[in-house]
């Protein structure tokens, strides 16, 4: 029987055991559980019906035209593009820069930026006529002339690094693990800015063609992926899922705070748009931005947008009444459906205010789009993919906190100065699990000898419970070079002892008592 | 284990007796059963399959862009020419042949929303404002149109034929992620509806709304339905020697072709003679389509 050879188990490739996993598995899902993934099989089976139905070059039951080209289908990539980049800025924090605070992210956004980023490919090849040409023509015909192009470039290299990323953890490799971390946080910036790109270098559409679109896609990435962090670590709290204490305590304070700087900037960009807009000489940015504030797009860039999907929230993240789990659970979720209507209205207000005829239709004063069943069926089907997946994710793999591989430092005061100014966590420092350095023994230097001559920057004033300074791991260097050793305050295990730090020879078997072996799934099937 | 061995077998007993049943030496026979067999053509037919279908694409986005051209013209030399478009607004009457004739010899679908080339109607009033209209992308002409309002206190109208400006600094070819649109070095743009994706990056680029997505259905240009399609000057005629479609039936002369390579030919001599001007100037489009006789406040 062929099988292949999973964390040291031999699984049969058999689909008499899988059906009998499946089965076993079915039977040991608790039943709100198989509610949540019914409801989310419904909402992929409805994007299902979706993609089928645009399958068809030419006719994908899509309700753009010459003069809308792009629709909600590039809303819902774009969306997803930039929800994946955001996700990796706010926890680059944690695993770029080893904030402890931030620590808690690293598993989960690396795993729903993968999910989020393919999610993405999948709309947009969706979209596309001929998606599998675009593979073959972007490689083998290269157009650098086009940011769509560059885009295409920075999202593949993107979605690699993100794999790396996961695979790193999972496997613990930390020295790879940082490397992919760190390029992985860089290419949050310069991917949502090429797909900014995208839009700002069309002299056509005055209201995309500014240098702040890029800059406008970034801020709305970041929102968009705290935001998600933030209806995922309410989830692990309420749940109390694994990690939960570290997630309550840490996680949700770090994510609100930068959930309030997103919005903020955000709120800035927005008025910085509509300012510019309003006053411009230019007849379609002006034509573009009053259809905003005066036209088509009024419900949806008035009501979800400036209300519902920044000032609520914004006062939500702030008030010290809704200061609370579900407070930023509802702030998250009205910030995460403002981006979607933002990118939304961001796309569709440059093409509804055409200053020409497009293809012999002349739109006096604005053009019409509403999507489709179809289009609204595939970005359903979207949705449920992602939580879907995120859920199985969130059930099946080992999520509790990993050892911090941080890249870079920053300086020991300006943390502490932020930290400072942050609500004080009240839990103690995460303990590490010794289980994370068998793989990396080489990067475990000894340090004892040399933190009794630094210093006790530990038992700052400052912040007598914790402290964001205090890093954790001493597998770190800066770029290469030795780590300031001023900033290590106690080995992370003093205890090691050569036998710790050997690969297991072989991995036990699970007991027969805790789970059936595969040959008795095998057998039960016969 | 020294019990294990003794109680084993003897090798020649579990080997199938007989020498002529034996494989050949340096043959090796591999026994398989035919689950295994399924198996391997469960996996091993759509990998085929998808091969085939990978080797399809590539073979498709590898070959050269070339235009369809006659081999009756096969020594027809693109670089020695560089084609020019007049629009004469003051001899246009908005009849609408040319849009019809475009469709008919182009094969482009009928309706409205999807058009190489249309008639607009531009009014512009005392008060500076343009009032711009195309009933039916101007196919049944404009007769049965009745001016708007704005233009009886004494404003202008004029018809403005639309097509694509062929533009020597073209958006939609530096756009293209994959090369699809491509100049032609006679400065006609095309587009490889072999390589074409159908992002539509081309049609939301364009300052002239002069490109659509084919759509499904009996008529489509290039017999390829999901790729960007525009006005090529007839590309397929030119190259034979002839006209464009348009230019041919229009009644009035309003629509004009020529090698502006050539200081004698038509085009040359007006644009040389006569004052001109092209769409939107300020994008810096450079664009092959000039206009004779349009009003300021309408350019």
């Amino acid at each position: 029987m062929i099988s292949v050879r999973v964390s040291g188990r031999s699984i049969p490739l058999d689909p008499r055991f899988a059906w009998n996993v499946l089965r076993r598995e079915y039977a040991n899902t608790p039943l709100a559980l198989r509610a949540w993934f019914a409801f989310l099989l419904a909402l992929m089976g409805i994007g299902a019906l979706g993609a089928l139905r645009a399958l068809f070059p030419g006719d994908k039951g899509v309700a753009t035209t010459p003069t809308v080209e792009w629709g909600l289908l590039i809303v819902g990539y774009v969306f997803f593009a930039v929800t994946t980049s955001g996700l990796c800025l706010a926890s680059s924090l944690g695993t770029v820069f080893g904030i402890d605070r931030f620590r808690p992210l690293e598993k989960r956004h690396a795993i729903l930026a993968v999910l989020c980023l393919v999610t993405a490919f999948g709309v947009i090849a969706i979209d596309l006529h001929f998606p599998v040409r675009l593979v073959f023509g972007a490689v083998l015909n290269p157009a650098p002339t086009s940011p769509m192009w560059w885009m295409g470039v920075f999202y593949a290299g993107y979605l690699m690094f993100l794999m790396v990323e996961v695979w790193s953890i999972f496997w613990h490799h930390a020295r790879i693990h940082q490397w992919a971390c760190l390029l992985s946080s860089i290419t949050a910036v310069i991917a949502p800015m090429t797909l900014g790109a995208v839009f700002a270098v069309l002299e056509a559409r005055a209201f995309w063609n500014n240098l702040f679109t890029p800059l406008h896609m970034v801020a709305a990435a970041f929102v968009s992926g705290v935001s998600l962090l933030a209806i995922v670590f309410y989830g692990v709290g309420r749940l109390r899922l694994v990690g939960w204490e570290r997630g309550v305590a840490l996680a949700q304070p770090a994510v609100r705070g930068l959930l309030t700087l997103g919005l903020l900037v955000l709120g800035l960009l927005v008025g910085r748009q509509l300012f510019v807009g309003l006053t411009s000489a230019d007849v379609g940015l002006r034509s573009s931005t009053q259809l905003l504030l005066a036209g088509p797009l009024v419900p949806e860039f008035v009501g979800l947008r400036l209300i519902g999907g920044l000032a609520v929230p914004l006062l939500l993240v702030l008030l010290p009444r809704t200061r609370t789990p579900a407070g930023l659970l509802v702030a998250a979720l009205l910030a995460m459906v403002g981006v979607f209507v933002d990118r939304l209205t961001f796309v569709e207000a440059g093409q509804l205010a055409p200053v020409t005829t497009v293809s012999g239709v002349v739109s006096t004063p604005y053009a019409a789009y509403s999507p489709s069943p179809v289009e609204i069926a595939i970005v359903i089907g979207a949705v449920g993919l992602v939580a879907f997946m995120y859920t199985l994710a969130e059930r099946y793999l080992d999520l509790s906190e990993s050892e911090a591989h941080v890249m870079i430092w920053l300086p020991r005061g300006l943390i502490a100065r932020v930290s400072g100014a942050l609500p004080r966590p009240s839990l103690p420092r995460r303990r590490p699990a010794p289980v994370a350095v068998e793989s990396a023994p080489l990067d475990i230097a000894p340090l004892e000898s040399e933190t009794s001559a630094v210093p006790d920057v530990a038992q700052t004033p400052l912040l007598p419970e914790f402290d964001d300074a205090q890093q954790t791991t001493p597998d770190l260097t800066v770029l290469g070079a030795p780590l300031d050793q001023a900033l290590v305050d106690e080995p992370v295990l003093p205890s090691l002892t050569p036998d710790d730090l050997a690969l297991p020879d072989e991995v036990e078997p699970e007991p027969a008592s805790a789970d059936a072996t595969d040959e008795q799934l095998v057998q039960e099937g016969g | 284990m020294t019990d294990e061995l003794e109680t084993a077998p003897p090798i020649e007993a579990v080997e199938p007796a007989g020498a002529q049943t034996a494989p050949p030496q340096g043959v090796l026979l591999v026994p398989i059963s035919r689950r295994q067999v399924l198996q391997i053509a469960a996996i091993g037919v759509p990998c085929l399959i998808g091969g085939g279908a990978i080797f399809e694409a590539l073979t498709a986005v590898t070959a050269a862009p070339q235009p369809e051209i006659d081999p009756i013209v096969a020594r027809y030399d693109a670089a020695a020419h560089r084609w020019g478009f007049v629009v004469d607004t003051v001899a246009c009457i908005g009849c609408g042949k040319c849009v019809v004739a475009c469709k008919t010899e182009n094969g482009v679908p009928l309706d409205a929303e999807h058009t190489r080339t249309w008639i607009e109607r531009r009014t512009v009033g005392r008060d500076g404002t343009v009032q711009v209209e195309s009933p039916e992308a101007g196919v049944d002409g404009f007769a049965h149109a009745a001016l708007p309002a704005a233009a009886a206190d004494g404003s202008v109208s004029q018809f403005v034929a639309r097509l694509c400006m062929q533009c020597e600094l073209s958006p939609c070819t530096v756009v293209c992620p994959v090369g699809a649109t491509y100049r032609t070095a006679d400065g006609v743009i095309l587009v490889d509806e072999a390589r074409c994706i159908g992002c539509g990056y081309c049609v939301v680029a364009c300052p002239y709304g002069a490109r659509y997505l084919v759509p499904a259905g009996a008529r489509t240009p290039t017999g390829v339905a999901g790729v960007a399609d525009k006005c090529t000057f007839c590309y397929h005629r030119v190259t034979r020697g002839e006209q464009p479609a348009c230019v041919e039936v229009c009644p009035v002369g309003a629509r004009k072709f020529g090698d502006l390579n050539d200081p004698g030919s038509e085009v040359s001599v007006i644009l040389r003679d006569q004052p001109s001007r092209v769409l939107r100037p300020e994008l810096g489009t450079r664009p092959r389509v000039h206009y004779l006789g349009l009003e300021d406040r309408l350019a």
